[in-house]
């Protein structure tokens, strides 16, 4: 890479090396797969567990998903931040948009203790924002659709009183818009360390 | 019509990539750098020297899992001289298609 360049030569390295560092995403598809296999394993243990008449019918593992998550997450985040080799921009959006959403989630969840009604169906209606934020800002369109279904699941929950149709409408928003996209966003990190 | 002159410290290839891959990224480091520019490591550490020199660039030594590790962000200056840059380029470009 020594030679004098053209201006087309010049303009067509521009664009490659901005297309190269633009999508030098850090890894995210680890957090889908595990908030949605820890929240899915959650909302089937809250649902088995809905005639125990203890903790467990009343958000235990909620509690524990939510405790375990936050953990594992901020280990994970403070090894990927060691091992990252660029600082991109929409990095820090994407950490925005989420750090938002879990300020926002907690809140409610706290105003929604004190009134005791059940947070599900709101914070599955929250959930929507940064998934669908965070598809559009990846241009990752598995994602996107995840965010719409976390709508359409949380308009579900919110109108429907039947328990079953409830659990099924969260657990397919989870499958759908957390585990599955999570999977195809493996691949395509896995894919562009290998390219 | 009279073009403006390219900017010698970027026109040449290493650093033009260098630069375009820091345009759009809060900073990168030596290996990513390393990585996407296909760049011998003297040579790379040479051009980024280079680009400091000129003030295009703020260069980070530290430490990472007990490594050296060089952090490279562009500055305000290599900002608006890449821009002056492309806009240079573009009139070229422009001329040369009329």
């Amino acid at each position: 890479m020594e030679q004098e360049l053209t201006p087309s030569e010049s303009l067509k390295l521009i664009e490659t090396m901005i297309g190269q560092a633009k999508s030098s995403f850090s890894r995210m598809s680890f957090y889908f797969l595990m908030w949605g296999v820890l929240l899915l394993a959650a909302m089937v243990t809250t649902y088995m567990m809905r005639d125990a008449g203890d903790a467990w019918a009343h958000g235990a593992a909620w509690g524990v998903a939510g405790a375990l998550g936050g953990i594992i997450s901020s280990i994970y985040g403070f090894r990927q931040g060691k091992k990252e080799q660029v600082a991109n921009p929409m990095d820090r959006v994407v950490g925005w948009i989420w750090g938002a959403f879990v300020i926002t989630m907690l809140l409610m969840m706290f105003a929604f203790a004190g009134t005791g009604r059940d947070p599900g169906a709101a914070i599955t209606l929250l959930t929507a924002m940064p998934t669908f934020l965070t598809g559009q800002v990846m241009r990752f369109r598995p994602l996107i659709f995840g965010g719409l279904l976390f709508w359409l699941s949380g308009m579900v929950m919110f109108y429907s009183g039947n328990d079953t149709v409830i659990v099924s409408a969260y657990c397919i928003a989870m499958v759908f818009g957390y585990i599955v996209p999570g999977i195809l966003l493996k691949r395509q990190e896995d894919g562009l360390r290998t390219a | 019509m009279a073009f403006a002159p390219l900017d010698p410290v970027l026109h040449n290839q290493l650093r033009l990539a260098i630069v375009s891959l820091l345009v759009s990224v809060d900073s990168a480091d030596f290996n990513f750098l390393l990585e996407k520019t296909g760049a011998t490591r003297g040579n790379l550490s040479v051009q980024i020297t280079k680009l400091k020199d000129a003030g295009y660039l703020t260069v980070k030594k530290t430490f990472k899992d007990n490594y050296p590790n060089t952090r490279c962000s562009l500055s305000a200056k290599g900002l608006k001289s890449f821009e002056a840059y492309v806009q240079a380029i573009k009139e070229y470009l422009g001329s040369a298609e009329s």
